[in-house]
């Protein structure tokens, strides 16, 4: 389990102790189906803070929210909302918003009546909440569309009512179990800035549940990679892509080489090769390791004297090119390593196709690009 | 691959065959040219039976205009409204309306009340267990028949039935159960609990469990989630089960006959009376024509009220 490298330093840098707003500990889901759906997670969210939960399908990442949520009681372990253990606490007694995955708007409801819902049931003074409904539906750009039916909104609407829906009565927290996995890709993109914009006007702690990595680094201040029911990582987006704690967040976060070989002091050898790398985690020399690149990392060109400055160059052949729109994706081997399928991004708009498939070519990196991690048996 | 590899990987459904042989069938019977009355010819057998239904009216309606010449106890040749003056004049049959409507209404109102947590457990209960056992209570009245548990419900409510026995350790006097109106309407909603939970079943399988916890995390527990959530969303299957049950209750012959005990008649026991006992034909018309009017008024209104999307007819009010 890894803690959090900005909590401490964050803390040490302000002079202040952050405030808390959600702390779990140890948690764990068993369904009784053999594995655990969530495995003794442990995490702290600061207030204010937008945390990105991240991982594959089945991960358990929907267990984890229900259960801060309060719709599922853990098997074990504990979890405090601003400091107050909330175990015994029911849903409707707990201050946290939610938006579902499949939104779950009230259709026998207008917009604004959607909005106006949760205030009536937690006894707002009936005057205000008028003004308040209109506040929050200008808030997520809605102010023209109180009266619309649900099912008389567009599906990137509906989000917006159910943003404002789970914003509207001030809760502590903010949970949002992947609401945009259903919307094409632009208009994804348009409402993960909304999310990030709306966060940032009120500041509510926000938990946000996804499987696209690119929707966790845009918005998030802080991500929770899981798998398997297990935290895999807890870091800020650009610790967590520059500095992968294990293969499976290398693999999760960006487009990744693996190579399996066994460590060197400077590297990896693998098929005869000495490819250079640092060490990510501890592991002696000669142990099973197994190397991890980005394919923005990699360079490819025909002519040696263009990777003199790499400290790995080694010759090779080009496997397959793919045309993917703002760049080109190579996959090459290593002469030495035909069975491992490099994967390299080509940016540059001048140099398009300058190889074809079956080019040798020379392919380098710099040793600090190629993290070695301890091979997992 | 050879022929037989291919049979291994995947055989031809036998059920396709017979899809196969019917089309080819239909194909000889029914020509391709014809398909633009396809339509036409799939609700023949309904418009026919509908028709059969309408000439039946009118036939009801022809003899209600005649009254009873008492002389020979043949329907009177001549044309007259007496029949209706006579329903209209008699104090008797106000109260037998009167009776019905209000049995029938209070029948829609316990029997939706019962129906309505009944179903909601059937359908949300996550023990399998549960669910099969509250079909099975379901249904089992179904196997019965409606005489027969009237029968069964004379034997436990009568003087010397278990409820009385009950009654009895505790020093009451037996109480007369039976042959009033709280026994009719007791009856009847036992008669249509079983209509009501099946038409309610799919409206409460439609709204997803989502709905409900996103409720409970905006503050509503789950009495006010049922009210604001659960009910309306299910307004459909409660306007469609309260049309279904409160027509048949209208109608009913036998509850009011046997647990009234012929001082508890409904329209439809006053119908039975002139067609069957009096033999005349021309009163019970009359009454039987008023009682399809009063049907197809409540239910008009009720669609009126509520739209025909609201019974899954789809469209807005
Ligand atoms: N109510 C339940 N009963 C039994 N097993 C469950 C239940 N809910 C989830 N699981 C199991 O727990 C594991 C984690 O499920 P969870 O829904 O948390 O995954 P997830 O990370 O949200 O996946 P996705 O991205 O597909 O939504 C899965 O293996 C799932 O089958
Ligand atoms: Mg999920």
């Amino acid at each position: 389990m890894n803690q959090s490298p900005s909590a401490g330093t964050m803390q040490a840098m302000r002079g202040e102790p952050p405030k808390v707003a959600v702390r779990v500990r140890d948690v764990t889901m068993d369904f009784g189906g053999g594995a655990l759906a969530v495995d003794r997670a442990s995490f702290d969210l600061e207030t204010g803070r937008f945390l990105t939960i991240l991982g594959p399908s089945g991960s358990g990442k929907t267990t984890l929210l229900r259960m801060i949520a309060g719709f599922q009681k853990p098997t074990s372990g504990a979890i405090t909302i601003n400091g107050r253990a909330v175990d015994a606490t029911p849903p409707h007694r707990r201050s946290v918003g939610m938006v579902f995955q499949r939104l779950a708007l009230f259709p026998h409801m207008t917009a604004a009546e959607n909005v106006a819902f949760p205030l009536k049931m937690r006894r707002f003074n009936p005057k205000t909440i008028p003004g308040r409904v209109r506040e929050f539906l200008d808030l997520v750009k809605l102010g023209d569309y109180g009266d619309r039916r649900i099912n008389e909104l567009s599906g990137g609407q509906q989000q917006r009512v159910a943003i404002a829906r789970a914003l509207v009565f001030e809760p502590e927290l903010l949970l949002l179990d992947e609401p945009l996995a259903a919307l094409d890709r632009k208009l994804r993109e348009e409402m993960q800035l909304e999310f990030r914009r709306i966060q940032h006007e009120l500041g509510v702690t926000t938990i946000n549940v996804t499987h696209d990595q690119r929707e966790a680094l845009v918005v998030s201040d802080d991500i929770i990679v899981m798998d398997g029911g297990k935290i895999q990582q807890h870091a800020q987006p650009v610790d967590l892509y520059r500095r992968p704690d294990n293969p499976f967040v290398a693999g999760f976060l960006g487009v990744s080489t693996f190579v399996d070989g066994e460590a060197t002091s400077d590297g990896l050898r693998a098929g005869g090769l000495t490819l250079r790398g640092t060490h990510a985690t501890d592991i002696s020399e000669g142990a099973p390791a197994r190397g991890a690149i980005r394919a923005e990392q990699i360079r490819i060109d025909a002519d040696p004297q263009a990777l003199a400055g790499c400290d790995t160059a080694v010759p090779g052949k080009i496997h397959d090119v793919i045309f993917e729109g703002e760049r080109l994706l190579y996959v090459a081997a290593l002469d030495g390593l035909p069975g491992v399928e490099f994967r390299i991004y080509h940016h540059d708009p001048d140099a398009f196709d300058l190889y074809d498939i079956g080019a040798p070519v020379m392919i380098g990196w710099n040793a600090r690009d190629m993290k070695i991690f301890k091979s997992v048996a | 691959m050879s022929q037989e590899n291919d049979t291994k990987t995947f055989r031809y459904p036998l059920r396709w065959r017979i899809m196969d042989a019917l089309e080819a069938a239909l194909d000889v019977l029914w020509p391709r040219r014809l398909s633009p009355y396809s339509g036409w010819a799939l609700i023949m057998p309904a418009l026919l039976l509908v028709g059969i239904l309408v000439l039946g009216l009118f036939q009801i309606a022809e003899s209600s205009l005649h009254v009873l010449d008492r002389s020979t106890f043949m329907p009177a040749e001549e044309y007259t409204l007496a029949n209706y003056e006579m329903v209209a004049d008699s104090a008797t049959y106000w109260r037998v309306l009167w009776r019905s409507l209000l049995g029938a209404g209070l029948t829609v109102f316990f029997t939706l009340l019962l129906a309505l947590p009944y179903s909601y457990i059937m359908v949300r209960t996550p023990s399998a267990a549960v669910r099969k056992a509250l079909l099975v209570a379901l249904f089992l009245p179904f196997f019965i028949g409606q005489v027969v548990r009237a029968y069964g419900i004379l034997i436990v409510l009568g003087t010397s039935g278990a409820v009385n026995d009950v009654l009895g350790l505790f020093g009451v006097e037996p109480v007369r159960l039976l042959f009033n109106f709280p026994a009719v309407v007791f009856g009847l909603v036992q008669y249509m609990l079983p209509f009501a939970v099946l038409m309610l079943a799919p409206a409460l399988t439609a709204i997803p469990r989502e709905t409900e916890t996103a409720a409970s995390s905006l503050g509503a527990n789950w009495v006010r989630t049922f009210w604001h959530v659960v009910i309306p969303m299910a307004k459909p299957g409660l306007v469609g089960a309260g049309l279904v049950v409160g027509t048949l209750s209208l109608t009913d012959f036998a509850m009011p006959a046997m647990l009234g005990g012929g001082s508890q008649d409904f329209i439809a026991n006053a119908i039975y009376d002139q067609f069957f006992r009096t033999a005349d034909q021309g009163l019970g018309a009359a009454l039987a024509l008023l009682l399809v009017a009063l049907g197809s008024i409540l239910v008009g209104i009720v669609i009126a009220v509520f739209g025909a999307g609201t019974l899954g007819m789809g469209g807005k009010k």
